[in-house]
């Protein structure tokens, strides 16, 4: 059967570096070309395409690209990665509004303190196996939302208005339904993203994670520091969570506990498996179909979850590995980027 | 010659009722080939998971080098210079044969997370240097042409193999062999028997597990064997084959049953 | 508020053992599955939703009950318990077999990647769950009143609530009966087998499809008795409340160590004491984060649960 994965990757391999250079540039162009296309047909009944292109879709990517260092990469179920968007997404709201930080200034707060919450996590969780993690992480999930709705000083269940947009850079402004700007913002965050998760996968903390993921207790027989980089695998992840809560609450200016349900985790998680657990681009394509296609299939109105539902089982049972699934194939020089 | 590298003194491994392992010593020497036998269930696995960290005995010390192992992380013991293969092997199998031993020499490396991250030079070095030394040793077990399958799909004998090179891999001082001769038919143990003392002369020191008698006969230097957990001889080969206990341990048992 | 708390101590015990009750059943939906399959069943908790509707469809449509109906006595009030009960059971029992053939079957038998159930589960429990939910038009359905909730007289300070009553005897009743069917029976014997090596259990002839098959069944089974009890002392339910119980049930499960029949038992109970007390102290909107703040300290310090196998090791 014909592999769009492995076709792709050969094309890859066999390329030379001006090749290469060539090709991610044109991938990039293309994809910061997409809210150029117009088309009635893209948008979809309740929102604009471009809005929509923000949010959920880049978001989604964002979030997903993250979530995939932690289930993909090292085989740690979250269920609960809500929270660290939760954390970007309040660190941006409380701080927007209470101070004179800007969302660049705030950024990497909202992205410490993220990487905080996931050290926390992370220190008692991660000794426990499998399922346990998962029932842990998801009850973290929980514990945020709920205190969030519940403290009066941070808005409780109203949530937060008013977070003010992004200061004007080069002359551009972002002003609510810029959506071109958000979304070139975005994707220079997603090539970032993208760019760490591919150095990380090459040498030795990739290798650490793979063996992490495949057989634990052999990987720290054979001297993985198993622990140490199932940490980073979750202070990572986090990060990256942190950074797309951030965003999210600079371009939608209002938050409120109910953006940060089990749902959302569940989603994310959703993409990732969708698109190919442990591949980028499988997890990229899973974000971006699982993040259009609810809001696109709203002519369904009411029955559009239930649709996404069964498109997940149904995907599962005929796909089980994904759109993209990881690497299968045989010849893998290892210092080439097996994503 | 004579220096001892690993001592077990008095090891008790009890696991609930169950007493695997009863006041078990014995010290390996450096640069030997010690044989442990036992019927099956005696504790001989047992052995390698109290020494490696696995499991933490019950009473009890083992030392490394003098110093106790005792709480030590397991991935701590390994880079101290102990590494060990498994019985049932566990190999990463979605990664290629190759990978499985880069990822044990990973052990080493100074570089990491970070200098991974922004590509310094310091990781590009370790980098080179330890797939060449991955090679190296792939072509050291005999199996170098299997550099660029994935581990899974690998012939059974090959895997076994694959098993001690990752864990030569780890640059270890004792390298402990877990049955690596399990499945493998006459010609085959001849030719690890062979491997087996290449490793030794190569300047590691190795226990190994075997159920094959004329193999461990022949290619060990000295025998503990082990039955219910209790040692119950610890001499040369020659003697420890004619001894009354080890004998009627395995009485009922041909003597190269496999 | 501490004297408060002691005056009042003994009610609170009887009100958080019948919700205790109904985490032990719920809960073993998830922990029989997770012995056989070693997988989070993670649509139980729809299974369980199911169960409620189950018991108001019996009181509302066969009964024809409305709310301002004369709750019912005596022998018909049994009647009636007993056929919501079973009503409840079966369409849960049926749900959860019909779940694994569509959701896990095909997945289960080419045993490939890990977390495919997982998500498979997820899309069926979203599909239920929105089912239900544009059904019900994403209303709340409350039960009309078959059984005026009157106090069968104090028990050491308790007040012995009529539904509370009935809720903690039937379900040790259903507790016993498992744990007896497990025991005794040839499913029951194969069903422990299974959970105990699947491979052995395979090569003695067990038919693993049947096995997991009658795992699913008494699992859901057990989670639609709860559903009946629920409604019995909540008196309505709706299309979300899986979630909640379900994470609650699923954490009991962990407490007392998952895949442990008994461990579901004592999990469960001690879950619903302390989920009463706790929300008699903070309000009822912490009563979640105290319950898996309890859930960390105990995961983190018996990481097996108080029953259950070692999890943080693994045989090398
Ligand atoms: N984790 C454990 N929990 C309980 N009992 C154990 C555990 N590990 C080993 N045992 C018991 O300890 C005894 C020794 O087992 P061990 O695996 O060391 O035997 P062995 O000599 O390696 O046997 P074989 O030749 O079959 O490999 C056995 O009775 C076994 O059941
Ligand atoms: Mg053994």
């Amino acid at each position: 059967m014909f592999n769009l994965r492995d076709w792709g990757a050969g094309v890859w391999e066999r390329s030379g570096r001006p090749v290469r250079v060539l090709i991610a540039l044109g991938a990039i162009a293309a994809a910061a070309s997409l809210p150029l296309l117009g088309g009635t047909f893209l948008n979809t009944p309740i929102a604009d395409y471009g809005s929509v292109l923000v949010f959920p879709v880049a978001i989604f990517v964002i979030m997903a690209l993250g979530l995939n260092i932690v289930i993909g990469k090292s085989g740690l179920l979250d269920l609960g990665y809500v929270a660290f968007f939760a954390i970007g997404a309040y660190t941006m709201g409380i701080l927007g509004t209470k101070t004179g930080l800007n969302s660049w200034e705030i950024l990497p707060i909202g992205i410490a303190m993220a990487m905080f919450a996931g050290l926390i996590l992370g220190v008692p969780a991660l000794r426990l196996r499998g399922d346990y993690l998962a029932i842990i992480t998801l009850g973290f999930g929980e514990i945020v939302r709920i205190t969030a709705l519940n403290l009066n000083s941070i808005g409780g269940a109203n949530g937060i208005v008013g977070i003010p947009t992004p200061p004007t850079i080069f002359g551009l402004e972002y002003t609510f339904d810029n959506h071109r700007l958000y979304f070139w913002t975005f994707l220079i965050i997603i090539l970032l993203t993208i760019w760490m998760i591919r150095r990380l996968s090459v040498r030795r903390a990739g290798r650490a994670w793979e063996s992490i993921r495949q057989d634990e207790d052999a990987a720290e027989l054979m001297g993985v520091p198993t622990f140490r980089y199932k940490i980073w695998a979750f202070v990572l992840g986090a990060s990256v969570g942190g950074a797309a809560g951030v965003l999210y609450a600079s371009k939608t200016l209002f938050i409120s506990p109910d953006n940060f349900t089990l749902q959302v985790s569940i989603l994310i998680l959703a993409c990732v498996v969708f698109g190919g657990m442990g591949n980028i681009w499988g997890v990229v394509l899973g974000a971006i179909i699982l993040g259009y296609l609810p809001d696109r299939i709203r002519f369904i109105s009411d029955a559009r979850l239930l649709v996404f539902g069964a498109v997940l089982v149904l995907m599962m049972n005929l796909r089980p590995d994904g759109l993209l699934p990881r690497k299968k194939r045989e010849k893998a020089l290892p210092e080439k980027g097996q994503s | 010659m004579s220096e001892s590298i690993l001592k077990l003194q008095n090891a008790t491994m009890q696991f609930g009722g169950v007493v695997a392992l009863n006041d078990v010593s014995f010290e390996i020497k450096k640069q030997e080939i010690l044989g442990l036998i036992g019927p099956n269930g005696a504790g001989k696995t047992t052995v390698f998971n109290v020494i490696t960290g696995v499991y933490q005995v019950t009473k009890g010390d083992i030392t490394f080098e003098g110093k106790s192992l005792k709480g030590r992380k397991r991935y701590k013991i390994t880079r101290g210079g102990v590494a060990r293969t498994f019985q049932n092997i566990r190999l990463w199998g979605d990664m290629t044969a190759l990978e499985n031993v880069i990822t044990a020499t990973d052990t080493h490396k100074r570089s990491g997370l970070i200098s991974g991250l922004f590509g310094l030079p310091i990781s590009r070095r370790e980098e080179k240097r330890d797939k060449a030394r991955a090679q190296e040793l792939l072509d050291f077990i005999g199996i170098g042409e299997y550099a660029d399958r994935l581990a899974k799909n690998l012939p059974y004998g090959v895997q076994r193999r694959l098993e001690i090179a990752r864990a030569l891999g780890t640059e270890p001082k004792l390298l402990l062999l877990d049955e690596p001769a399990a499945g493998f038919n006459p010609a085959e143990k001849v030719e690890l028997a062979k491997t087996i003392r290449k490793i030794r002369d190569a300047g590691y020191t190795v226990l190994l597990i075997e159920h094959d008698m004329s193999l461990v006969m022949g290619v060990s230097d000295r025998v503990v064997v082990i039955d219910f957990g209790q040692k119950i001889a610890d001499d040369l080969p020659a003697k420890v084959q004619n001894d009354k206990r080890v004998i009627e341990a395995y009485l009922g048992v041909p003597e190269d049953a496999s | 508020m501490l004297s408060n708390f002691q005056d009042q101590f003994a009610s609170l015990t009887v009100g958080g053992l019948s919700l205790g009750f109904i985490y032990v059943l719920i809960a073993l939906g998830y922990t029989m599955v997770y012995g056989v399959l070693r997988m989070i069943n993670f649509a139980n908790s729809e299974v369980f939703m199911y169960g409620t509707f189950a018991t108001i469809i019996v009181i509302r449509d066969l009964f024809g009950f409305t709310q301002q109906s004369e709750p019912a006595t005596g022998f018909r009030l049994v009647y009636i318990l007993f056929l919501c009960l079973i009503a409840s059971m079966l369409m849960s029992g049926i749900l959860s077999i019909f779940l694994e053939l569509v959701a896990y079957r095909r997945l289960r038998n080419r045993g490939s990647n890990k977390l495919a159930p997982l998500i498979s589960a997820i899309g069926m429990s979203i599909v239920l769950a929105e089912f239900m939910r544009i059904l019900t038009d994403s209303r709340y359905v409350g039960s009309p009143r078959v059984m005026e909730k009157k106090s069968l007289g104090t028990f050491f300070g308790a007040e012995l609530r009529l539904d509370n009553v009935i809720i903690i005897v039937a379900g040790l009743i259903l507790f016993v009966s498992l744990s007896q069917f497990v025991q005794r029976t040839r499913l029951g014997k194969a069903i422990r087998a299974v959970s105990m090596n699947e491979d052995a259990a395979k090569l003695m002839g067990v038919n693993l499809n049947f096995v997991v098959s009658g795992t699913f069944l008494v699992g859901g089974l057990m989670t639609g008795a709860a559903g009946f009890f629920y409604v019995l002392k909540y008196e309505n339910t709706s299309f979300n409340i899986g979630f909640e119980l379900g994470i609650a049930a699923f954490t009991a499960a962990i407490l007392g160590g998952i895949g442990n029949i008994k461990g579901a038992f004592y999990g469960g109970i001690a879950l619903g004491l302390l989920e009463t007390y706790a929300s008699f102290f903070l309000g009822t909107q912490w009563k979640a984060v105290t319950v898996f703040i309890v859930l960390v300290f105990v995961l983190y310090f018996r990481p097996n649960g108080v029953f259950g196998e070692a999890i943080t090791q693994t045989r090398a």
